[in-house]
């Protein structure tokens, strides 16, 4: 599992790297948060609960002398809650360390010099990307949680390409739907998005504020805490 | 109790059996019996579709840790994790209460397992015969095996019988679940077998050898009710009802044979 969690990490900072090499400070945060921390969370979370995807490890695993709960609690203190914090920690070492870097090489005589030092800050871990970020990290690990004890043998390649499935599905009843009831409609992505042709233009349908904030909260958190939740259910009625 | 992985298609349907603490059950059955199932039932690791199963007041089902204490499955296929042996057991010993660490290192020494680096780098014989020592450490109440000579080589075989032997206790009660029959001769003292999920014979090896006699004749003529017989060296082997009280030794080969091919004369004779 140590192993496991270095590689991971191992892959989050050549990620920096390349993506900061290739599209600068605000690439390289910008992706590598977006799909470190929701997906290698998974790809944890899936080696976690993956003990109990095979029949010898978990027909080992489950008949240890603790309860579903105690068991269950361990892989989301494991997979939920320590994984991420190792990765928020090293995203904040490397992410300072670059930005620090970057800072001592300035020339402070230049003209530019303050420009150049604000063009380039840390990655803030409150801020309006990061907000987004989190719900879909509870929302990934929540499925590939889920994905594992459902599915025996590789359910991480098997939680993907069910997800893969679902969106697909889910964007195209989207688009159905919306098409149904926008006749002039343009674009439509599930479950905020619908933009519309006015004459030459194109304009964007907005939810109201209360009805947004339902789907926001409801995919964000409310969704993954079911997912959280049935992964123990799963659990209590796992055999094999 | 019944069982099915698809509920049309039952493996057990209205099985009913008791087990007893004191004895050394030997579960016989061909390749897809349903052996492992229901070692699997009595674990809690599959539930039964319809009736229940009770292990010391116990609903294995609910997999409680109370339940689990007491009891010990040791799969045919076993499962160890990138640990060494003093890692895997300063993990995994504390969840049993009774486990005794000495007798830990010294079934270890007697099955010949070596601390060799991590336990998943060791032949799958190895990993067995580590299970295998760490199970009988638990010294819980009930210890299951499925298969468990299957990857065993012959001079592991004879330590694991001597082992199961020596570990044996009147309040204990094992479990072998096994289709190699003759590596359960003389370890056995109830045989237990079924066939196309159906309990064939439930019985103590004294009562086998009351019921039936084994032996070899010369010809077949005048033997009346034979289960079974087969070829053999002076004539033929020949598995009959006794009705003369002769004393004969059990073959489990034999009776497996004679059970599975004349279920019904067996339960008939098996009844009273």
């Amino acid at each position: 599992m140590f192993g496991f969690t270095g590689l991971l990490l191992a892959v989050v900072f050549i990620m920096y790297i390349v993506a900061k090499t290739l599209g600068g400070f605000s690439s390289a945060q910008n992706i590598t948060f977006i799909w470190g921390l929701p997906v290698s969370s998974a790809f944890f979370a899936s080696l976690v609960f993956g003990h109990f995807s095979t029949n010898a490890s978990g027909s080992s695993y489950l008949t240890l002398p603790a309860s579903h709960f105690e068991k269950w609690l361990c892989g989301i203190l494991i997979a939920g809650i320590a994984y991420p914090i190792i990765f928020l920690l090293f995203f904040r070492i490397v992410d300072s360390s670059f930005v620090a870097l970057f800072h001592n090489s300035l020339d402070t005589a230049s003209p530019f010099y303050k420009e150049q030092y604000d063009s380039v800050y840390i990655f803030d871990f409150n801020g309006v990307l990061a907000w987004r970020v989190y719900p879909l990290f509870f929302l990934l690990t929540g499925m590939t949680l889920v994905g594992s004890l459902y599915f025996n043998k590789i359910a991480f390649i098997k939680v993907a390409i069910s997800l893969c499935i679902l969106w697909l599905g889910i964007l195209g009843i989207n688009y159905v739907i919306a098409k149904i009831l926008f006749e002039n409609m343009t674009d439509a992505a599930p479950f905020n998005h619908v933009a519309i042709a006015v004459g030459k233009e194109e304009a964007s349908i907005e939810l109201p504020g209360w009805t947004g904030k339902i789907f926001a909260y409801g995919l964000g958190f409310v969704l993954p805490a079911i997912l959280w939740l049935l992964s123990f259910t799963r659990l209590r009625e796992k055999e094999f | 109790m019944s069982f099915g992985y698809n509920k049309k298609k039952l493996l057990y349907k209205d099985l009913s059996l008791t087990l007893t603490p004191g004895s050394i059950y030997g579960l016989l059955g061909k390749n897809g019996a349903g052996k492992s199932t229901l070692l699997k039932n009595l674990t809690g690791l599959l539930f039964p579709t319809s009736g229940s199963i009770t292990v010391n007041s116990f609903s294995p089902k609910k997999r409680l840790p109370s339940f689990l204490e007491m009891i010990y499955l040791i799969p045919e296929e076993v499962y160890v994790p990138s640990l060494t042996i003093h890692q895997y057991k300063n993990l995994f010993a504390p969840f049993y209460p009774h486990f005794d660490s000495e007798k830990f290192f010294s079934y270890l020494e007697q099955l010949d397992v070596k601390e060799q680096g991590k336990l998943n780098t060791l032949s799958f014989g190895q990993q067995k015969k580590f299970i295998i020592a760490f199970a009988l450490a638990c010294n819980t109440k009930i210890l299951l095996l499925d298969e468990p000579t299957n990857g065993l080589d012959i001079p592991s075989k004879i330590r694991f019988r001597k082992l199961i032997s020596s570990v044996f206790t009147e309040d204990r009660m094992i479990f072998i679940s096994t289709h190699q029959i003759r590596d359960l001769d003389n370890l056995i003292d109830r045989v237990i077998i079924v066939d196309n999920g159906e309990l064939l014979l439930h019985a103590s090896i004294a009562t086998i050898g009351e019921k039936l006699c084994f032996k070899n004749v010369a010809e077949l003529t005048g033997i009346d009710n034979v289960l079974y017989s087969e070829d053999s060296l002076k004539g033929f082997a020949v598995v009959a009802e006794n009705k003369h009280g002769e004393e004969s030794k059990v073959n489990l080969e034999q009776l497996f044979n004679a059970v599975t091919e004349n279920p019904q004369m067996a339960k008939a004779i098996f009844k009273n």
